[in-house]
């Protein structure tokens, strides 16, 4: 949206006038959030990675090093494809929800019902997340014994609520809502006239999606799975509940490191695990910020 | 985000009323001489580690003389410990090992002693956190109930405040540490729970039973046995139980292994919610976590059946005392000796759980048949070795190592 | 003119099946919480037996449920009032004076999805444990972790809603016909945002009460933690809790979000802008 100059002060005056940098009226108000930022997150962090550097006593190969080698290295392999489908899944099928929502206009709550589910749903995790599931699909799951009153066997059709698979349908559970949710602007800013346009100059409903609709959708598309990417690499509650797989995960890993019962001394591992997910996700993020830049250039 | 953390110590699980049931019918006869009772448990034990009733053997000699007096802590103690006016305790929940009564109990006998507990939820690891982030604070613990490996931690960061409790002596050698800084006050055997609204033709009693492929997909772990102080009980129990020992853990692992091949280890991790659903008809936990949930399953109307594995029999203890520069001190050594106290121990048995100076109150009567009833029979009390902290150690490497790749 | 046009039917499919997706768990863990039946003993007739609250009673009886329930609503509350003051001037500048750093600003709001939660908390503990300890010990220490958590919602919400109003426009305007640039924000900038301002702080609530992981590795006996335990010792009361929660928060979130609805509708047809 092209904004008019000028609301603070008068910048664009003298040329005689250098303007300092850090002008501290364009500055100030930012100041609250970034000491919370640098005290809070950043200051955190760098303990972190001092502390992950730091605490190599204990083996004669960094904690850095040994953090992804051996059955650590299946483990982020194992926590990235689990991020990785289940935010490919969330995406597209959250996608496809935004779309049907925007699309039906009567009754005209609906939209709101969804948003009003979706922001706390995308927030759910943990054991009741997972033990609904186990409630409904699960091996004395309601749903289960339904099906099974119906005819259908699923667990003796290998059907399981504790493997990969099983536990990528859980995480959709709150990650289509967020994609929902980070979609839901995007897809409201695209201007029914536009659509109407596009008709009126001939175009089929595909054509308009694939030359109009799309490139204005995809970066946020592709910004709404990076987010849902790091999502689920953070998340870890949910699957644990669920399955001693996930017991593979690496924040659950850490958790084990760092306060578990029986395994102690092995902190420095923990920490550069904590470390390693930190740097793949600022990978992540970076890509995702890319992406964004594009969205804007679209919607000038 | 809401996501579960791992609680190692929550897993109330199912009644050993049965089990009690048939201790009843089987002791039936033996009630008459406890004394009896005793000596021959102590007579007949020939395993190689120090059992239970090798350690007590070494102290009957004094429990004769010490047995019938319950023994009361200095008035000193007492007095001061009335001054501090509170003990502040952590990770204690209501349902492990009957800790409710235990609290209650010590309200009664002062009650001018508050005994609040801070986080009941808490794992071993969290209390030694609490302790380093709380120092010099009024909310600091002043005791701790911590797993064995923790216990060794806070031992090395020096920051147990030793203290015998008065009835020291008749405490087994392998339940304490030589010093006083902790004592054992209880422990527990691993067994396996059955829910047999769901599990109708028959409850597995051994290990070697686990494997039977009615159970496909019944078995569960109490939690991850690299987390979880249950599960690598459990493990270590399995081991035991296919030629394994304290220093060989690796058949346990194997026999886990193999247990998932099978598809009888489910996935699912075990809670109360899922005991109760039917999830996890099978499980492994401690002795006393089972008494706690007994009235929640029978209001939903579920059956169940505890069995300590015949072919492997493994205790484990928790251990408990006194943090040094804590904020109530003596209030804190009067907890120690509460539970080490017959009030406490009582309050244990009632629990499912051993305590410490099992054999000592035995000898003295003070156990009837009633209170027995959520404990393991006495023939497997006597069994009962525990590992030392070194075999503790290495057998936490090898699982480190080999359980992601074994079992996964 | 709003178009009536009706939605198509793979649109209504769509959201019914998501709709059938996201009730089913839910309907299932209702079940549990309140029926004390176990689904292996579920027939025809049991279907209607032994249904009870008693759990969710005995959770309301707890003496532990209040002050943990008061806790958290306290550090809800907190970071509502902390993430206003200090992202609603972020987003206020950002879109004003301080355009320049909008692209700084925003990768900052995202560094809680590149930093998890378990990270975060182990390096705080490392690194206020020997610096300043105290803070540790505060039950609201909580509070600054998760306005960052809350962060990427309420910085997009906030910034999204200023976005819409055009809010140079608006306070050129309001400024020209002489208001002073605070009186032009609180008068006129502020009213026009409630709409995102109410979903910012929804979603702050919801990202509260719903918090474990920070929370659990500081100790703090919060509400999601004191459910967690709870599941111990009364889990289908804690379930139900959860049910009765989720169902709170969500009607919640809709009632609020229609009222803005009617609100902007209002104003909108006042100043004489309809869409």
């Amino acid at each position: 949206m092209p904004v008019l100059p000028l609301t603070g002060g008068h910048r664009t005056g003298s040329p005689l006038r250098r303007t300092p940098r850090l002008a501290l009226s364009e500055t100030i108000g930012l100041l609250p959030f970034f000491t919370l930022v640098a005290v809070f997150l950043a200051w955190p962090t760098f303990t972190l990675f001092r502390m992950a550097f730091e605490r190599t006593a204990d083996s004669e190969v960094p904690a850095m090093r040994e953090a992804i080698t051996g059955t650590y290295l299946d483990s982020f392999v194992y926590t990235m494809k689990l991020s990785a489908l289940s935010a490919l899944l969330g995406a597209v099928i959250g996608a496809i929800l935004t779309a049907a929502v925007v699309r039906i206009e009567h009754p005209r709550w609906i939209r709101n019902a969804v948003s009003s589910f979706s922001g706390v749903a995308a927030n759910l995790g943990g054991i009741p997340l997972a033990f609904a599931f186990l409630a409904a699909l699960g091996t004395q799951g309601l749903v289960t014994k339904l099906l099974d009153w119906g005819g259908i066997d699923l667990i003796g059709a290998g059907f399981t609520i504790s493997n990969f698979a099983g536990i990528t349908v859980v995480y959709l559970y709150f990650q289509i809502p967020l994609m929902f949710l980070v979609l839901l602007p995007s897809f409201e800013g695209l201007r029914p006239v536009w659509r109407e346009a596009a008709v009126n100059l001939g175009a089929t409903p595909l054509r308009y999606w694939r030359h109009v609709g799309f490139p204005l959708l995809s970066p946020a598309l592709l910004g709404g799975f990076l987010l849902l990417f790091a999502n689920a690499f953070s998340a870890y509650a949910t699957a644990y509940a669920l399955s001693s797989g996930g017991a593979k995960l690496i924040p659950v890993q850490i958790r084990f490191f760092l306060q578990g019962n029986t395994i102690t001394g092995k902190g420095n591992l923990g920490y550069a695990m904590a470390a390693w997910m930190i740097i793949i996700m600022i990978v992540t993020m970076g890509a995702y910020l890319v992406l964004r830049r594009r969205a804007e250039r679209w919607q000038r | 985000m809401n996501k579960k953390t791992h609680h190692p110590k929550r897993y109330r699980v199912l009644g050993s009323l049965i089990l009690a049931a048939s201790l009843f019918a089987a002791c039936g006869d033996d009630s008459s001489s406890d004394v009896e009772e005793t000596t021959v448990d102590t007579a007949t034990i020939a395993d190689t580690e120090t059992t239970m009733a090798e350690a007590t053997e070494e102290t009957t000699a004094a429990d004769t003389a010490a047995t019938g007096e319950a023994c009361t802590p200095d008035q000193e103690i007492i007095d001061a410990a009335k001054t501090e006016g509170q003990v502040n305790l952590i990770a204690l929940p209501d349902n492990w090992a009957n800790y409710k009564g235990i609290l209650e109990a010590f309200r009664t006998k002062y009650p001018e002693v508050k005994n609040p507990v801070a986080n009941p939820d808490a794992s071993s690891a969290d209390e030694l956190t609490a302790v380093e982030t709380l120092k010099g604070q009024p909310d600091m613990p002043d005791a701790l109930d911590v797993s064995p490996a923790i216990a060794q931690e806070v031992d090395t960061k020096g920051l147990w405040e030793p203290y015998k409790p008065c009835s020291w002596d008749e405490i087994p050698e392998n339940m304490k540490d030589a010093d006083g800084k902790w004592v054992a006050a209880y422990y527990g055997i691993m067994a396996i729970g059955a829910n047999t609204t769901i599990i109708t033709d028959g409850a597995p009693k051994s290990f070697a039973d686990l494997k039977d492929p009615k159970y496909k997909g019944k078995v569960s772990l109490n939690g991850d046995p690299r987390e979880a102080g249950a599960a690598f009980a459990a493990v270590m129990a399995a081991s035991i139980a296919n030629g394994g020992s304290f220093d060989d853990i690796l058949p346990g692992i194997e026999y886990f292994a193999e247990l998932k091949e099978l598809g009888n280890l489910a996935g699912t991790d075990v809670t109360e919610a899922t005991v109760i659903s039917g999830e996890t008809p099978i499980w492994l936990d401690w002795t006393y976590n089972y008494p706690g949930l007994a009235p929640t399953l029978e209001e939903n109307g579920i059956t169940w059946e505890i069995n300590v594995p015949s072919d492997g029999v493994y205790g484990g203890y928790y251990a408990q005392g006194a943090v040094k520069d804590s904020p109530h001190p003596n209030a804190a050594k009067l907890w120690i000796d509460h539970i080490i106290s017959d009030e406490g121990a009582l309050g244990y048995i009632q629990g499912g759980a051993v305590p410490a100076r099992y054999a000592a109150l035995v000898a003295a009567g003070k156990v009837t048949d009633e209170m027995k009833k959520n404990m393991p029979a006495d023939e497997l009390v006597a069994k009962v070795a525990f590992p030392s902290q070194d075999q503790i150690a290495k057998a936490k490497e090898v699982l480190a190592e080999q359980w992601p790749t074994l079992v996964g | 003119m709003r178009s009536r046009k009706k939605a198509p039917i793979w649109a209504w499919l769509v959201v019914s099946s998501a709709a059938v997706f996201f009730a089913l768990p839910m309907i299932a863990m209702a079940r549990f919480a309140f029926q004390r039946v176990p689904v292996a003993l579920l027939g025809r007739d049991t279907i209607l037996k032994r249904w009870t609250l008693d759990g969710l009673f005995d959770m309301f009886s707890d003496p532990d449920f209040r002050p943990a329930l008061w806790l958290s609503i306290r550090i809800a509350l907190l970071t509502v009032v902390a993430t206003f003051l200090i992202m609603l001037p972020t987003a206020l500048w950002v879109n004003t004076r301080a355009a320049r750093y909008r692209s700084l600003v925003e990768v900052a709001t995202l560094m809680p999805y590149v930093v998890p939660p378990i990270a975060l908390v182990v390096g705080a503990g490392g690194a206020f444990r020997d610096i300043a300890p105290w803070f540790l010990r505060s039950d609201y220490s909580l509070v600054p972790f998760y306005v960052i958590l809350a962060m990427p919602f309420t910085f997009r919400s906030l910034d999204a809603g200023l976005r819409a109003i055009d809010l140079r426009t608006l306070l050129d305007a309001a400024r020209s016909l002489g208001a002073s640039t605070p009186r032009a924000l609180v008068r006129i900038v502020v009213p026009n945002m409630t709409s995102a301002l109410s979903g910012s702080a929804f979603l702050t609530i919801t990202v509260v009460l719903g918090e474990f992981t920070i929370a659990s590795l500081f100790l703090k006996p919060t509400l999601p933690l004191y459910m967690s335990y709870s599941q111990g010792r009364n889990p289908q009361g804690a379930l139900g809790l959860a049910v009765l929660m989720l169902l709170f928060t969500t009607l919640a979130f809709f009632a609020a979000s229609r009222l803005r609805e009617k609100g902007r509708r209002s104003t909108r047809e006042a100043i004489g802008v309809l869409p």
